[in-house]
């Protein structure tokens, strides 16, 4: 019977493992899942930003962003952290966010679009 | 003949039960009721912002752009852009003065009652013409909103010999501790001609906590004026108020419009958290809002302004708010209870416009009003149209439903076409056209 050396199945357990834990991490936590995104945006930041975060009235444009930039925006108001005149309602809102759900609104607005 | 008895019954039942009901309708008078089919189209998108529409009577709509500036769509579908905003292109005029920021932009228009004679056209819009140097901290006058007054060519292609008929109501300039905070909060804005022509302007209390009880400033007021900006000789405001006002204690008016059926003016506004108010006007009346400080017990307030307390940073109770700083303060003698109060919540009323025409039914004379929808603490964001029915003395409501569009937007400008359709501008760039037809 052919035998697989120990080391060698070790190795390719790692490897596989490894390639398992980067397409989770690109997926969720650094790309996010952009079809939770929208459905979490449309739960509340819509009423607001408008139809796939195009800016309505005087709330801000928010799609277009890179990912970092939303996601740091977000976690600094979930902090409590001042960022701008509407920051008191945006601190309210960003309070009960997960990172999972930062993750996920970062995908999906970064390249969200709105064909009017 | 059973058998034949058997293959009639079915047919015999079916027979009776169809009698039945068309008997039954006609019984509980379901056929009189005249319910109208309300449908509704997209008349413009790839708008920026549209705020408001004002019809001549051939179906020509002028609109608005908050940032952008007055256009005109013809009877024909045609499009022209008449006069623009600071930075705007393709407009056929222009004015370095006029610009947006945060809420406040170019807001109302409306077209003079004898306009096929005198081609005059109303536009609210933020100017810093009128600055002075009144403008330099949020605690002073600051008259940042006009009203312009232009000439429409015949071709409809470009308008001229501009006239701020209304050169002093207060802006906001600078951001505040407010949820809101942004400059440019609360300008009213709305304009429409009612009975006997003369012009009605809303207003907004810009974040300022003296604005709607002070009768020399013009925030937090509806004026009624001519067509040159001067007061209508029947205003009865209280003794040394500016002539102007036809009421007072209001918070943020986006909608008025006239009871056909007395021609009574009633307003649609926005509340803090709490209350949004469909009020029945009273020459002179005090619609109940005051949000200064130190005043009804309350000690003092972020930027002297407590219309978000208390504890303004966190979603509360509306309730409490309400009797903390109530929309209708029940301390004023001349107050104007309102005939509505959106169940307590706020969501942002936009826009209102009676029903006119037989088309629309069981729904002719009801009040339509806009709700933008925003949704803070458990406040359902509600982005809808309700069709209020106001009973007579304008205090109350005999009914509410919504309006049947099968889609929520921003609702934001509601104004009635000549053709007895309504016409309504959304947030997102749209003006939609809704149809009531009746089917019998």
């Amino acid at each position: 019977m052919f035998k697989i050396p120990w080391r060698i199945a070790i190795q390719n357990l790692l490897k596989i493992s490894n390639f398992l834990f980067f397409l989770f991490v690109s997926t969720t936590a650094l790309g996010g899942d952009k079809i939770a995104g929208e459905k979490r945006f449309n739960k509340t930041c819509i009423n607001c930003h408008g139809p796939a975060g195009k800016g309505v009235a005087s709330y801000p444009k928010i799609s277009g962003n890179e990912i970092a930039y939303t996601t740091a925006k977000l976690e600094a108001y979930r902090s409590g952290i001042k960022q701008g005149p509407n920051s008191s309602l945006m601190i309210m809102f960003a309070k009960p966010l997960s990172d999972e759900e930062i993750a996920n609104l970062a995908a999906y607005l970064k390249e969200a679009k709105y064909n009017n | 003949m059973f058998k034949l008895r058997s293959k009639l019954l079915p047919v015999v039942m079916a027979f009776t039960i169809a009698l039945g009901f068309s008997f039954n309708a006609v019984g509980d008078g379901h056929k009189g009721m005249k319910v109208p089919s309300i449908k509704s189209s997209v008349l413009m998108s790839g708008l920026d912002g549209p705020w408001d529409m004002g019809f001549l009577a051939d179906g020509t709509m002028f609109f608005t752009e908050k940032c952008k500036g007055l256009s005109v769509r013809t009877k024909g579908g045609n499009v022209h852009k008449l006069y623009g905003m600071k930075g705007s292109k393709g407009y056929a005029d222009s004015a370095n003065d006029l610009f947006c920021s945060g809420q406040a932009g170019m807001l109302g228009v409306v077209a003079d009652i004898n306009f096929d004679k005198n081609r005059a056209l109303y536009v609210y819009s933020t100017s810093t013409k009128y600055y002075g140097s009144g403008c330099k901290t949020n605690f002073e006058k600051c008259d940042g909103n006009i009203v312009m007054r232009f000439n429409v060519s015949k071709d409809l292609k470009s308008v001229s010999n501009r006239t701020d008929i209304v050169k002093d109501i207060q802006y906001k300039p600078f951001e505040s501790n407010q949820p809101f905070g942004g400059p440019g909060a609360h300008n009213g804005g709305r304009l429409r001609v009612g009975p006997g022509g003369f012009l009605w302007v809303t207003g907004g209390d810009r974040h300022r906590g003296i604005c709607p009880q002070d009768g020399s400033l013009l925030c937090g007021k509806v004026l009624r004026i001519d067509g040159d900006g001067k007061a209508h000789p029947g205003n009865n405001p209280p003794a040394g108020f500016d002539k102007r006002i036809y009421t007072y204690g209001h918070r943020n008016v986006q909608g008025i419009d006239f009871r056909p059926s007395d021609g009574r003016a009633f307003t649609a506004e926005h509340g803090p958290w709490h209350n949004d108010e469909i009020t029945g006007l009273i020459n002179g009346g005090n619609a109940g809002w005051d949000p200064a400080e130190k005043r009804a017990g309350r000690g003092a307030c972020p930027d002297k302004y407590c219309g978000y307390e208390p504890n303004q940073k966190k979603g509360m109770d509306p309730a409490i708010r309400a009797a903390y700083t109530p929309m209708s303060d029940t301390r004023f003698s001349d107050l104007m209870p309102a005939a509505w109060n959106n169940n307590g919540f706020s969501q942002g009323t936009g826009s209102a416009a009676f029903l006119r025409g037989s088309n629309w039914g069981v729904y002719e004379g009801r009040l339509a009003v806009g709700i933008m929808g925003i949704g803070f603490g458990n406040t359902p964001p509600g982005k809808r149209i309700d069709l209020i029915s106001i009973t007579p003395d304008g205090l109350g409501i005999n009914g509410i439903v919504r309006m049947p569009l099968g889609f929520n937007e921003r609702f934001r400008g509601l104004v009635m076409g000549p053709d007895n359709a309504l016409y309504v501008a959304v947030d997102a760039g749209k003006i939609y056209k809704v149809t009531a037809k009746l089917l019998n």
